[in-house]
């Protein structure tokens, strides 16, 4: 009885903390969202960290110079944040390249110790100039300055001077590629022409931060207290959400900052089937939710179950629940549509493909042969079979939604049994067999770690193999076959893709460009093309326009044609939204964009409290047993006395 | 009985130190500084970044030199920081050895007290069609691996049932219980038929002594035979069981902590496997093969103080 009891009254299902508040300081309810991390960040440290955990957190605890725009993602544009205004471009006499930026001035630093009198302060230009020497500072290890080095003035070396004094960074010396004109306007200067530095300011690398509080938060002790390192677990951040807790495993919590007023809720771009509902956000201040909590959880099966039960506000349909929530037909099983939940699906900005090692004297010679290859792989089934037909197949390098990508270009080369035959026979192996009547043996090396991955490998192994040619597959760990990805130690290589950085084609094009072959980049292919680049070198510091469309589509049909890779896939996502969380906004170039997020909390509660009943049956189960038990044993008891 | 402590620690500092060697063996030196780097930094790494790592983690110096440091670091309990997440891995582990203690402790107390429990029941109604049905039972208990139990009794505590939560921890006094209740039910259940039939095939031994006989033909009742007479000369066979769960207790329980998202030390060690932070992985083995040998080192004083008949040399 007393277990029922503790069941029924004092253990609840809900693993959420109480909210921070119930109310808003006007009396209207304090509304919560409910996420999840994989895994703990690595740092708030917004020169530093990469991972995307800490990028989710981060986001919404700084502002950024730029933000993705939250509704337009086909093409991905950038909007002013910190900014007042996109950055202008300036060129020079001379022809050097430049950026005029200004700060908004109603952009300030969370309430903090730190400030004199605790009071946070406006971000200045100053504080930009801050960030990029932290960049450049040997002890900061940020992973973004060999990017930022090879196109803004002096990084590199204000970073090689700090690794001659003993690591220690010079803070005074002024970095000649920031130029601080006022207190809210600065000058990037570039050391060559880079449009893509913009989506750079899109990146929390490039965030201001406030000397104080890296000064302050030094990981020291003070007057006998302990002060955490800003370099680690500490933000003093500039946007709509500070943390208040952070539990490693367990979760991340953050509560709205009073008075931000640095971004709004877009007024324009909304998707046709959601604008009449997005209008009434039109405009309006941010964050739309008061508190953000997400509970850090690794495994599948507690997010579906916690999901199921309305804990979490949505969940990713990944592998494990894909059958339990969709039908054949890709859409919300009827059990989930019931309980009013949505399905958004998303094609992500990535592309993944099998290298071919262009060095390779078989395969880099014979351009017949790769084609065929191409065209005896079957995309469609691979995706079919291994991420439930989800997955598009790629076309082109470029995936959706970035500048240059055309949803009517076909690659030529794309599965086509006969087709491959045929060209097989053209490159001189009629039937999978050379001029001698050998079998033509070829290599593909995978990074096969589970029986997934070696059933994937197999997989494109038959595909060629129906050629009448043998593949061999080399099982690698996934560090080995990227180091033999580096060194050209391989034939083929399975499984190798790209995320894009920033939604630009030259972020995918890069990979096949001559000067990244490695260990200068990541061109693992080891194409070498002097048309491809010819194109590439224009194409990458060209404006979006007409012209560099068509450079981009010629680069495309160049790459199609020389086949240095047989195209896979673009990864995609499939979402189950809560009723009551639906989503205003679908770009995946933020990590989640809470700050655009909103909840009905009349809803959910209602809704949690039906999804959740408890019943009684089993304690009462339970109690028989047990009596049973106890019974038997007394009358055996009786029996052997007897 | 000093002598024999002190003897019996000097025998584990080899164990210890080739635990240590050959951890360092398998991770430092079968992968190369260059896969170490790709795997904490990830694919994207640059060239300069993975460069400035294995240089600030000395990867580079000879691997005598490194085996040398991290012996030194390990024997003087400077653990270290996480590559992953750089936080102090002191700090890391004690932070976690809470949350593992609040499901092993309980669920090893409850777990032995429902076995012992089961199996004296067993015993009190042994060759009817009851007992051996609980036998059967206990058999197919222990032929099914408990991450099926695991996935099982989650379904059914937190999803179908709706009395607990399917993932989650908190230190909330006693609202810490809801989250703890599903994971020590999951630790029973997924050890109780192998220790409901080692101990019943104990107490059966035990029930055919002639101490036994005795108690019965002077009149003792055959509850009391069982709960005083046989459940206390079982003991010696229930303790060498039992200590030998102690390093298991305090360095968790992989998959559970994992399943119910409790943040012990069972969780951090699964999360350093997963993302290559081989500084946790370390030392949790460390960590481990202490804890184990000085759980051997137990077991032998707690035969000394159960059976005075038993002397230490």
């Amino acid at each position: 009885m007393g277990f029922g009891i503790f069941l029924q009254a004092g253990c609840g299902n809900n693993p959420n903390p109480e909210p921070l508040r119930t109310t808003r300081n006007d009396g209207s309810p304090w509304l919560v969202r409910y996420g999840g991390l994989s895994e703990d960040p690595r740092s708030f440290d917004p020169q530093f960290m990469y991972d995307q955990m800490s990028r989710r957190v981060l986001e919404a605890v700084y502002d950024t110079l730029l933000e993705y725009h939250p509704m337009k993602t086909d093409p991905y544009e950038v909007r002013p944040a910190l900014l007042a205004e996109m950055p202008l471009k300036e060129i020079s006499a001379d022809g050097k390249i430049s950026y005029l930026c200004k700060l908004k001035t109603v952009a300030k630093y969370h309430d903090d110790p730190c400030f004199a009198g605790g009071k946070g302060r406006a971000v200045v230009a100053e504080d930009v100039h801050y960030a990029f020497q932290r960049l450049c500072d040997p002890k900061v290890e940020s992973p973004f300055l060999s990017n930022l080095a090879e196109y803004i003035v002096g990084m590199q070396d204000a970073h090689d001077a700090a690794e001659k004094n003993d690591g220690v960074f010079d803070y005074s010396a002024r970095l000649p590629g920031l130029e601080v004109l006022d207190a809210h306007t600065f000058r990037l200067h570039l050391t060559k022409p880079y449009p893509q530095i913009i989506y750079w300011l899109a990146m929390h690398c490039t965030t201001p931060v406030a000397r104080e509080a890296v000064e302050y938060y030094d990981g020291e002790e003070h007057d006998g207290e302990l002060r955490p390192d800003f370099h680690k677990f500490y933000a003093v951040g500039t946007g709509p959400y500070r943390i208040r807790e952070y539990t490693p495993r367990q979760r991340v919590r953050l509560e709205r900052v009073e008075g931000y007023a640095t971004t709004t809720f877009p007024t324009d771009g909304f998707p046709p089937e959601k604008a009449e509902w997005l209008q009434q956000f039109a405009g309006a201040p941010l964050p739309l939710t008061d508190e953000v909590h997400f509970s850090i959880i690794r495994e599948n099966i507690p997010i579906f179950i916690l999901t199921r039960q309305g804990y979490l506000d949505g969940m990713a349909v990944n592998k494990d629940a894909f059958n339990a929530m969709l039908t054949p037909a890709r859409e919300l099983a009827p059990k989930y549509r019931e309980r009013g939940m949505f399905l958004e699906k998303d094609i992500d900005v990535s592309t993944f493909w099998i290298s071919f090692n262009m060095d390779d004297p078989l395969l880099g010679k014979n351009r017949k042969l790769r084609q065929a290859l191409s065209c005896a792989y079957d995309g469609q089934t691979y995706s079919d079979i291994f991420y439930n037909s989800v997955a598009p197949v790629a076309e082109q390098l470029v995936p959706p939604g970035l500048f240059g990508y055309d949803r009517h270009f076909e690659n030529p080369y794309g599965y086509d049994l006969d087709k491959a035959k045929r060209l097989l026979a053209e490159a001189g192996y009629p039937g999978g067999r050379d001029a001698s009547g050998r079998v033509l043996e070829l290599t593909m090396d995978c990074a096969a770690t589970g029986s997934e991955d070696r059933q994937r490998v197999e997989f494109v192994q038959r595909g060629f193999e129906r050629l009448g040619i043998k593949v061999k597959i080399i099982e690698n760990t996934f560090a080995h076959l990227l180091r033999k990805e580096d060194t050209g130690d391989f034939q083929m290589a399975d499984g190798t893709g790209w995320g894009a950085d920033y939604p630009d084609p030259e972020n995918f094009f890069f990979l096949l460009y001559s000067k990244n072959v490695p260990p200068a980049g990541k061109n693992i292919s080891r194409y070498r093309s002097p048309e491809f680049d010819r194109l590439f070198e224009q194409m990458a510091t060209m404006e979006n326009s007409p012209e560099r469309l068509s450079i981009v589509k010629e680069m495309n049909a160049l790459v199609a044609e020389d086949c240095p890779q047989i195209l896979n896939f673009h990864k995609a996502f499939y979402t189950a939204v809560q009723p009551w969380a639906p989503r205003t906004h679908n770009n995946l170039m933020l990590e989640g964009g809470v700050k655009y997020v909103t909840v009905d909390p009349v809803l959910r509660a209602q809704l949690q409290k039906e999804w959740n009943r408890k019943p009684l049956w089993p304690i009462a189960l339970l109690g028989a047993l047990c009596a049973g038990a106890i019974g038997y044993a007394v009358h055996w008891n009786r029996r052997l006395n007897a | 009985m000093l002598n024999f402590i002190i003897r019996r620690t000097l025998y584990a500092v080899p164990i210890v130190l080739g635990v240590i060697v050959l951890t360092f063996l398998l991770f430092r030196v079968v992968q190369t500084p260059e896969s170490i780097a790709t795997m904490v930094l990830g694919p994207k790494a640059t060239r300069q970044a993975k460069d400035d790592f294995i240089r600030r983690e000395g990867l580079d110096k000879p691997k005598a030199v490194q085996l040398g440091e991290h012996v030194k670091k390990l024997v003087t309990f400077d653990l270290g920081t996480s590559w992953k997440t750089g936080r102090g891995l002191g700090e890391t582990f004690i932070e976690g050895a809470g949350p593992s203690l609040m499901i092993t402790v309980p669920g090893f107390l409850a777990g032995l007290i429902t076995a012992v429990g089961l199996a004296l029941y067993q015993v009190f109604v042994r060759n009817s069609l009851l007992d051996r049905s609980m036998t059967v039972a206990a058999v197919a208990l222990m032929s099914i691996p408990a991450v099926v139990y695991i996935i099982v009794l989650q379904a059914i505590g937190a999803l179908m049932l709706n009395y607990f939560p399917a993932s989650g921890f908190d230190w909330r006094g006693l609202g810490t219980l809801k989250f703890v209740a599903l994971p020590i039910f999951v630790i029973v259940i997924v050890n109780l038929g192998y220790d409901a039939r080692l101990y019943r095939a104990i107490f059966i031994e035990e029930i055919g002594q002639d101490y036994v006989r005795t108690a019965r033909a002077k009149g003792v009742a055959p509850t009391r035979v069982l709960s005083v007479h046989v459940l206390k000369n079982g003991m010696i066979a229930l303790i060498t069981l039992t200590v030998a769960h102690l390093p298991a207790l305090i360095m968790g329980s992989l998959l559970i902590e994992n399943f119910f998202g409790i943040p012990g030390l069972g969780n951090v060690l699964v999360m350093a496997i997963q993302t290559g932070d081989l500084p946790v992985v370390m030392a949790s083995v460390y960590l481990g093969s202490l804890l184990y040998v000085a759980s051997l080192i137990l077991t032998d004083i707690a035969y000394a103080l159960a059976d005075p008949r038993i002397r230490l040399s």
